[in-house]
């Protein structure tokens, strides 16, 4: 079914991760019709694209919970999913917006959408971008937060340098966050989560595997509290230490991590067998590409800028424009599908609106 | 360093020696006057109302990067995140025991400007020496008392260490070359191609123009006063230095 030429107004959602299969299925959910459209052969957004094993709080696997919310958004009669394919133009206003897309198995062709939400996402941060020297590309055994995803996801955690398990492992949390020299000021806000989750199923997996946290500050807010931080700690017996790692360095075939435990007040050199960088949240590219093309503000790191904050999470500076997820700032799964699904309230109720725009 | 695989990280710990105590610092020192709080907070106040100070402390992570770089921290009690933290809470008794102790522990090597949050805190510390040194702190004076040569060659000739002072007694590790060089010191020196480089007392020709720039300076920057409350007796001889060498050119101040 062709959504877009139907009588109403479709909303047009960009990106299909979970905030942009949140917007999408809400808005059809209220019965207005939806085309989603995905750069990529697949739904599911970083979940997917990056392997992500289970998710938190409950460690579910990812892709039995994404592909729940995939189920839904194919299945519903009123949501056309365009996958390969990516916007190129946005023409036209609130109510009556008209959209070139490129790619996939039509080429080029154009729609008319009342209203957009741009769910574009986040990249991770490359870690060959640290200003301390963590040697990412140097050294096989110094990983990511992703990396270490896949693994788990195999459940096969081993060393790449020469497929033997860990006996010791450390995260190194704040990398690309938190930097002013970097030129990243925020905090990513889900690495000290995803850290302590993947702690533990390292732990759980490798019980002999002794498991360390250097931080700056553990953010594990609100439930996470008590369903992350106290296990990790509690149950599985995951060190965490006050004090970030400045340099890795190669000793026999094991990895020297250097640092300062801060509580202790001394310097610190110890032996690693695998070091996982805790890397942050950085724009997609898609993100800083659709801010462009649909001529939208961006903040100084490149997120879509909420315009109307605190109490507006999702309006962009162009009316009938809205944004959701991982493309306004680093949020996790929570944020991205409740900012889904407000920007897809707020898409048809502009749409339904008798005072319009 | 000792570094043990099996132990957790905070057993697994590099040992440093403790340079702290009598054996190092001076009775005056190690026992440091203590003033009024109003003079600490002055002290305080004079490094914090520096220009330079806002560019070296925004605020404190208190993440330990800087230690874990600093070669200080390594060999002393020395930790430049305790700088920056005394700086940024203002801990006005804290900060004056550094002046009094801890600031001529550090190297100023700036390896902390890795800091991730942009502070530098070896910038900090040459603040709180500069204010040590113009209020003639104990610790000041201990720390420049090995210099009183070097300052006096520096401030009077603007060369630092001149080749007539490498005396063969005073470097032995240098080896034994350093007696035959120093028996036949100004022909080794000619030995070298640049002329200017042909000089026993200095550590290289400094032209007239350039000794009266310089002194010029020293006195009306107030760098040479800087040094009055460290050592008397070196500012009145080089001010004396100085004053005469402007007289003869005919330069009143
Ligand atoms: C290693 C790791 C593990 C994580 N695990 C958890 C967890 O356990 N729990 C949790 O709450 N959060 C977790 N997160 C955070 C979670 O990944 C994000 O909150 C979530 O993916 C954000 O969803 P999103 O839809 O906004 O963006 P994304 O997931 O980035 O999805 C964006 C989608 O848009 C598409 N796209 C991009 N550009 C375009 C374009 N121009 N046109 C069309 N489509 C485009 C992309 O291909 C992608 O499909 C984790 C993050 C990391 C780094
Ligand atoms: S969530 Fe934790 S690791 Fe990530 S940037 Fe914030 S404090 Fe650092
Ligand atoms: S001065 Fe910088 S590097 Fe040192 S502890 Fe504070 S934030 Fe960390
Ligand atoms: S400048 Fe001082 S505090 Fe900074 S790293 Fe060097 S020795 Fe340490």
């Amino acid at each position: 079914m062709t959504i877009a030429n139907q009588a109403a107004p479709a909303v047009a959602v960009v990106g299909g991760g979970p905030a942009g299969l949140a917007a999408a299925r809400t808005a059809a959910d209220l019965g207005s019709p939806v085309v989603l459209i995905e750069r990529l052969g697949f739904l599911g957004g970083m979940p997917i694209i990056e392997n992500y094993a289970a998710i938190t709080p409950h460690l579910e696997p990812a892709e039995v919970a994404m592909g729940r919310m995939i189920t839904a958004v194919e299945s519903h009669p009123l949501v056309e999913v365009v996958l390969d394919t990516e916007v190129t133009s946005c023409e036209g206003e609130a109510g009556a917006f008209t959209l070139t897309l490129e790619g996939g198995a039509g080429g080029s062709r154009k729609i008319s959408a009342g209203a957009v939400v741009v769910a574009t996402g986040f990249q991770h941060f490359d870690p060959g971008r640290e200003t301390q020297m963590y040697g990412y590309y140097e050294f096989p055994d110094v990983i990511a937060l992703q990396d270490l995803e896949a693994m788990l996801k195999d459940h096969h955690v081993v060393r790449p340098s020469n497929g033997e398990s860990p006996a010791r492992v450390c995260f190194v949390q704040c990398v690309g966050s938190r930097d002013r020299q970097i030129g990243n000021e925020y905090c990513s806000k889900v690495c000290c989560g995803i850290a302590s989750k993947e702690a533990m199923e390292v732990r759980q997996m490798l019980p002999d595997c002794e498991v360390f946290i250097f931080y700056i500050d553990m953010r594990m807010y609100g439930y996470w509290e008590n369903q992350i931080y106290w296990p990790a700690q509690e149950q599985y017996h995951v060190q965490y230490v006050k004090g970030v790692i400045s340099e890795v360095l190669p000793k026999g075939d094991r990895l020297l991590v250097r640092g300062e435990d801060t509580t202790m007040g001394r310097p610190m050199e110890v032996l690693m067998d695998l070091v996982v960088l805790s890397v942050g949240m950085e724009p997609s590219p898609g993100t800083r590409k659709m801010a462009s093309v649909l001529g939208i503000e961006q903040n100084k790191y490149g997120f879509v800028e909420a315009v109307q904050p605190p109490l507006d999470t999702v309006s962009t500076s162009r009316v009938g424009v809205f944004a959701a997820g991982a493309a306004l700032g680093p949020a996790d799964l929570e944020d991205s599908v409740s900012t889904g699904a407000a920007a897809a309230s707020r898409a048809v109720a502009l749409l339904r609106s008798p005072v319009g725009a | 360093m000792r570094s043990s695989p099996s132990e957790p990280a905070g057993a697994a710990v590099a040992e440093r020696p403790r340079a702290r105590g009598a054996a190092v610092k001076s009775e005056a020192v190690a026992g440091f006057d203590d003033v009024t709080y109003e003079e600490k907070r002055k002290l305080f106040e004079e490094v914090r109302s520096d220009l330079r100070f806002p560019d070296y402390l925004y605020g404190c992570y208190e993440c330990g990067i800087c230690v874990a770089v600093c070669p200080s921290a390594r060999f002393y009690d020395f930790s430049p995140r305790r700088i920056a933290q005394a700086a940024a809470r203002q801990d006005v008794e804290l900060i004056y025991q550094q002046m009094q102790e801890d600031i001529w522990e550090c190297s100023q090597c700036f390896s902390c400007l890795r800091c991730p949050r942009g502070n530098n805190p070896g910038g900090i510390v040459t603040i709180m020496r500069e204010v040590a040194v113009n209020h003639g702190l104990a610790s000041a004076k201990e720390a420049l008392e090995g210099y009183s040569r070097i300052i006096y060659k520096i401030m009077s000739t603007g060369t630092q260490v001149s080749p007539d002072m490498l005396q063969p007694d005073a470097f032995p590790d240098w080896g034994p070359e350093v007696a035959d060089v120093s028996n036949q010191l100004a022909l080794w020196r000619r030995a070298l191609p640049p002329e200017t480089l042909h000089t026993t007392s200095t550590g290289w020709d400094v032209s007239d123009r350039t000794l009266i720039e310089l002194y010029l300076i020293w006195l009306e920057t107030g760098a040479l006063d800087m040094i009055r409350d460290v050592d008397e007796g070196l500012h009145m001889i080089l001010e004396e230095v100085m004053e005469e060498r402007l007289e003869e050119e005919g330069i009143e101040r």
